[in-house]
């Protein structure tokens, strides 16, 4: 079962998730759902990302692949060079260069799609608030021996409203 | 104070301001697309003709063998950094003023990489075997030259449009998904799918602002190699007055300047023909034109720099393009080019008295028109006087050549307009609701 409660302010919002943590709740079991982006005090609700390691090896996959593929098709050609260096570090560095840059930039783009869940398949036996502009929607998975502890904590800490939605 | 501080307004008010423009489609807008395609139409028309009857319907010949083609693939390219180096700049820096500058930028940076990332395609005239370009195993053993910096050109381009459509995209789908509540059906249809069924979740807003600097910064690095790349299709070369060791960081600073420019005349057209007087203010007009005054000020180091060098060294065949510039069959253009990127910006931005939304709107069309000169003059002069001076030769551009220039032209505009209906073009989600108005 979830809770979901409205705040308008974001001390309070985050007064709400400390007290919530205090008593046992998983920070992976509260979702705030806002209009824009709510920059939350560190330590409150943090979000650990391995987005910039996944971006550095995207890049280190790609670039080396690309330099390995250029080598590999310049030694293909079957030219007597006279001793001229048929694979050159100069002429390869910017294909490098700029291949390494694709495969960070793909890499990002996909850990983003991965880590915000928008590339998963949703549960779509969880409710999504309906969030109205201005307004801060923490929503809580809880069971039954928790929501009335649960609900007191948000009513203490300010919530506007708070409703209780049945998993579909 | 809403003016200067239009995030102070009531939410209910942005998003009405902001969405209405998809809205509503005025006589006046569809006869600007209908125009436009016109223009198109007629240019495609020539690379039709171009395609069907050879080169030879050109003005290129022995020895300018690169004219308007290159010259427009240099120029949007330069263009396109606009958007994407400047809105990196301003979110890395956390400027607050570029909240209602970012999307315009960003999507100026990806309609010009499609309109550049064309003329390589149509200057090979054989369009069709454009594919050659791509390394892959064939029987014939025919690989591309890897140390072509023609070459360099396609894969920087490729990845800096693919960084740029993404960039644009990831800070899209909160708006997107905004969209998808209240439309018409078809409309929520697509917004739904591009926006991939976001929820607005403080997940989904990590994921967004991570991604978002981390495409900053990587595209800050990409767009610079891209246009140091374009340069090399140059400097790498022994022509006179092209190998040059300063050619990289002149262009960045040139497209830097272009790119401005375009964004500052982007802005105040869409300002009047959106009504987004409240969003795009004065104070966003004012802090433009000092960076186009800026960029104006480095352009005029780096050219002076460059001729003085090249005056000084005396070198004859070096010589021979310089008097052609400055004095000869070019000096008209080199001398509209001077008064287009310096002589303008620098009386009417440098003036404080003088410095408002129209005269930053006229010094950026001088600058567009000086940056096309400077690209045309560096590309005709150099090759029109080669080093064997027997071989020298002047360039004279058939109508095919202005048409299709024409046709890109109209092209960005047709874009432009198709993207400012389907999106907002001010990211609505970045405006946050200030708690006591909303009240």
């Amino acid at each position: 079962m979830y809770l979901i409660a409205d705040f308008r302010e974001q001390p309070k919002l985050e007064a709400a998730i400390l007290a919530l943590k205090a008593a046992g709740i998983d920070a992976h079991d509260m979702d705030v759902f806002s209009e824009e982006p709510v920059e939350l005090r560190r330590g409150i609700l943090d979000r650990p990302s391995r987005m910039s390691l996944v971006a550095v090896l995207g890049a280190v996959a790609t670039g080396g692949l690309a330099t390995a593929g250029v080598y590999a098709a310049q030694h293909n050609y079957r030219l007597i060079t006279g001793g001229m260096p048929v694979f050159s570090f100069w002429g390869t560095g910017v294909i490098t260069y700029e291949t390494t840059m694709l495969g960070s930039v793909l890499a990002t783009f996909g850990w983003f799609l991965w880590e915000s869940g928008l590339l998963r398949k949703r549960d779509k036996s969880v409710p999504v608030p309906t969030v109205l502009p201005g307004v801060m929607c923490l929503r809580i998975r809880c069971f039954d021996p928790h929501v009335t502890r649960v609900r007191q904590i948000l009513d203490n800490a300010g919530a506007t409203d708070i409703a209780r939605k049945e998993v579909a | 104070m809403a003016a200067s501080a239009p995030e102070l307004l009531p939410y209910a008010k942005i998003r009405e301001d902001l969405f209405r423009p998809l809205s509503r489609g005025s006589s006046g807008y569809w006869m600007t697309v209908f125009a436009a395609l016109a223009v198109v139409t007629l240019g495609m028309v020539a690379w039709g003709i171009q395609v069907r009857d050879g080169m030879g319907v050109t003005g290129l010949n022995r020895p300018v063998f690169w004219g308007f083609y290159i010259v427009d693939f240099v120029f949007w390219i330069g263009i396109s950094h606009a958007g994407t180096l400047i809105s990196a700049i301003l979110r890395l820096t956390d400027a607050a003023w570029r909240k209602p500058v970012t999307r315009a930028a960003e999507a100026i940076t990806v309609f010009c990489l499609m309109i550049g990332g064309m003329f390589p395609i149509i200057h090979l005239g054989r369009s069709w075997l454009f594919f050659w370009l791509i390394p892959y195993p064939n029987p014939r053993l025919l690989w591309p030259n890897f140390r072509s910096p023609l070459l360099w050109d396609l894969i920087a381009i490729l990845t800096y449009v693919t960084g740029s459509v993404i960039y644009l995209y990831l800070p899209l789908i909160p708006d997107m998904a905004q969209l998808a509540e209240h439309n018409v059906p078809w409309r929520r249809k697509l917004y739904r799918i591009l926006s991939l069924g976001w929820t607005g979740s403080d997940r989904e807003w990590h994921a967004l602002e991570r991604a978002m600097k981390l495409m900053a910064c990587i595209i800050l690095a990409v767009a610079v190699s891209v246009h140091t790349v374009v340069s090399w299709d140059f400097s790498m070369s022994i022509a006179p007055m092209w190998h040059s060791t300063i050619f990289g960081p002149y262009f960045v600073a040139g497209a830097i300047f272009s790119g401005i420019a375009a964004l500052l005349l982007v802005l105040g057209i869409l300002r009047r023909a959106l009504g987004l007087e409240l969003y795009l203010t004065g104070h966003h007009f004012n802090n433009l034109s000092k960076l186009l005054l800026l960029m104006s000020l480095l352009w005029f180091y780096f050219t002076f720099a460059e001729y003085q060098t090249v005056w000084y060294g005396n070198e004859p065949s070096e010589m021979a393009v310089f008097a052609s510039r400055i004095r000869g069959a070019y000096a008209l253009f080199f001398w509209a080019m001077v008064i287009c990127n310096f002589v303008v910006p620098f009386v009417l931005l440098g003036i404080r008295k003088l410095r408002n939304i129209n005269t930053a709107m006229i010094s950026s069309v001088c600058v567009l028109i000086g940056m096309w000169l400077e690209r045309y003059l560096i590309v005709a002069p150099t090759l029109g006087n080669p080093r064997i001076t027997a071989a020298s030769g002047g360039y004279v551009p058939t109508w095919i050549e202005f048409a299709i220039t024409a046709a890109t032209f109209a092209g960005m505009i047709v874009l432009y307009l198709l993207f400012s209906k389907l999106f907002p073009i001010i990211a609505v989600w970045e405006f946050k609701p200030h708690p006591v108005e909303e009240d």
